[in-house]
């Protein structure tokens, strides 16, 4: 992905604290109320879904994709961010 | 024997449906039993391929060329069947690495090993072997395992269904034990002793957490001293620090301490210099870590009878004011104990705080430094230097390397001296070497334009002549 969204870089920018699902790049309205629905109401429950597929990107935009009903472009900016924030912040 | 894990009667009767209708086989009536679709499902599906999907029928000829068909299908396992250690291992098989196999991720590591069977199986049948892909299993496990089976086969399905109501699960725990900690979440980079002096901070004043000397003395409403929190009371310097804040709303008792020197006054910031001061004294002589149980070692008996007897005098004294209008808290019993031993401790000596104090966690904290002349007392003491900024450590660097002034303006002299000199000898005609050259000079010019002046006197003749 050539260029970053504004809500990549703000995700990326900082600590997640508390940040709601749909704070994720690529997670919008919809997507956020699907994964809320599953459980997966918080950023950082994704990110540990994330982590327990051990930042396996491919294999996390498949799931993303499974559980939301995602685009791979979604999912993969999804993937993308969660990656970057855990070089920063991990 | 090949075991043949996979067989339509595992099939879940979705996957049966959709397997007939890709094979473009008419449904049976929909409320047929399952049977009825497995059997639609080898006649038509399994036939058409019969190495994809093979037969289960159950006689034997039939099996015995199944096997002969495909030797080597035995490692073609139902990922969903598998435990997580075989799905595991399974997927170290294919060269993939898996990570916890718990129940969000299951159905991730199931559908990818699919795949990578797949994958392989195409590999086979573009190669010499035809790759079975749902192989029939043997007799004894389709009799009368049926519904396991099948509720083994849709597993996975049943996972992802449980995935949802689990990872729900999963993230409420996460996210009670986050609001749980929500209070303490921002400080969790905070070494553990500050979340301890907040923690008992909640629990004043009735702090059963000092010993029952600073119980008694923090009698006769002084129960306010137990605010100032533990961490002040250890001593540990960066307990001190974060004690600061909370301390400092207190500050409006006055309280004498008796010793050997005359009362004193005391302010939260003071005391914390107290106890940093006496850590680096501590420090300075025995260099000893600020622990409470070697500074008593430190200060010996001597302590002891020195608290028990400030104790004792300061009971009756709690209200007296010192000559200082100012109101100061009073020390705990842990600052009046080290501030006791016989050092003559001088404020000045507050400034000698050393930057770095070792502390149990390790970590190493600066102390806030008070405000100047705050609360209205009078300034006593200088500070010490504060540290240069950047800029001016640079301009320093730069001023060493620069000569020295008074050479500076030596050097100045030296040379107007000598432009004057210069002056001098030329205004001057008598002696100058400056002079000689610039005749030298204006002599070469002198017989430039000499000759130029010959050439025009030997043009104009020429001139003349014509006319």
């Amino acid at each position: 992905m050539s260029t970053t969204s504004q809500k990549h870089r703000d995700f990326v920018g900082e600590p997640m604290g508390d940040k709601s699902v749909t704070a994720l790049s690529g997670i919008g309205e919809i997507l956020g109320k699907k994964l809320e629905q599953q459980g997966f109401d918080k950023a950082f429950v994704v990110l540990g879904q994330f982590l327990l597929l051990r930042k396996d990107s491919d294999m996390f935009i498949e799931w993303l994709k499974d559980a939301s009903g995602a685009n791979s472009r979604q999912a993969g900016s999804c993937a993308q961010c969660l990656k970057e924030w855990c070089d920063a912040f991990l | 024997m090949p075991v043949f894990v996979e067989d339509p009667a595992h099939f879940s009767k979705s996957r049966l449906k959709s397997d007939l209708i890709a094979h473009n086989v008419a449904l049976p009536p929909s409320k047929s039993k399952k049977e009825a679709y497995v059997e639609l499902h080898m006649k038509h599906v399994d036939q058409k391929h019969a190495a994809d999907f093979s037969s289960d029928e159950e006689d034997q000829v039939q099996e015995v060329a199944e096997e002969e068909e495909d030797p080597d299908d035995t490692e073609m396992p139902d990922p969903s069947g598998l435990t997580d250690d075989d799905l595991r291992a399974a997927l170290l098989v294919h060269g993939v690495k898996a990570g916890p196999i718990v129940a969000s991720t299951r159905a991730l590591y199931e559908q990818k090993l699919r795949k990578l069977l797949q994958s392989d199986g195409h590999d086979k049948m573009n190669g010499t072997e035809k790759a079975v892909l749902y192989s029939d299993s043997e007799e004894e496990e389709e009799n009368g395992e049926e519904d396991d089976e099948e509720s083994g086969s849709e597993g996975a399905k049943q996972e992802t269904v449980e995935q949802s109501g689990q990872t729900q699960k999963e993230s409420r725990q996460v996210e009670l034990l986050f609001q749980k900690g929500g209070y303490v979440y921002p400080q969790c980079f905070l070494p553990s002793s500050r979340l301890r002096a907040r923690a008992s901070r909640h629990r004043e004043p009735s702090t059963k957490w000092n010993s029952g000397n600073v119980l008694k003395s923090s009698e006769q409403g002084r129960s306010r001293c137990s605010q100032i929190p533990a961490g002040i009371s250890r001593a540990s310097s960066v307990d001190q620090r974060s004690g600061l804040g909370s301390g400092v709303p207190s500050a409006s008792q006055s309280v004498m301490c008796n010793d050997s020197f005359p009362s004193r006054k005391f302010s939260i910031t003071e005391m914390v210099e107290e106890g940093s001061l006496t850590c680096f004294l501590m420090e300075s002589q025995t260099s000893l870590s600020p622990n409470v149980d070697t500074e008593r070692e430190f200060n010996g008996s001597n302590v002891q009878e020195h608290w028990s007897r400030s104790n004792r005098l300061d009971m009756p004294a709690v209200d007296k004011k010192n000559h200082s209008v100012y109101y100061t808290p009073e020390a705990s019993t842990y600052e009046r104990k080290t501030k006791l031993p016989p050092e003559p401790v001088k404020d000045i000596y507050k400034d000698l705080i050393p930057d770095t104090k070792t502390t149990p966690t390790g970590i190493h904290a600066t102390r806030r430094r008070p405000i100047k002349g705050a609360a209205g007392r009078p300034i006593q003491y200088a500070y010490p230097d504060t540290p240069a900024s950047p800029t001016t450590l640079e301009r320093r660097e730069v001023e060493r390397r620069l000569v020295p002034i008074h050479i500076q303006i030596l050097v100045f002299f030296i040379v107007a001296s000598l432009l004057y000199f210069i002056y001098a000898c030329i205004e001057d005609n008598s002696f100058n070497p400056f002079v000689a050259l610039l005749d030298i000079l204006s002599q070469e010019s002198d017989i430039k334009e000499g000759l130029l002046l010959q050439a025009e006197t030997q043009d104009r003749p020429a001139l003349f002549g014509q006319e």
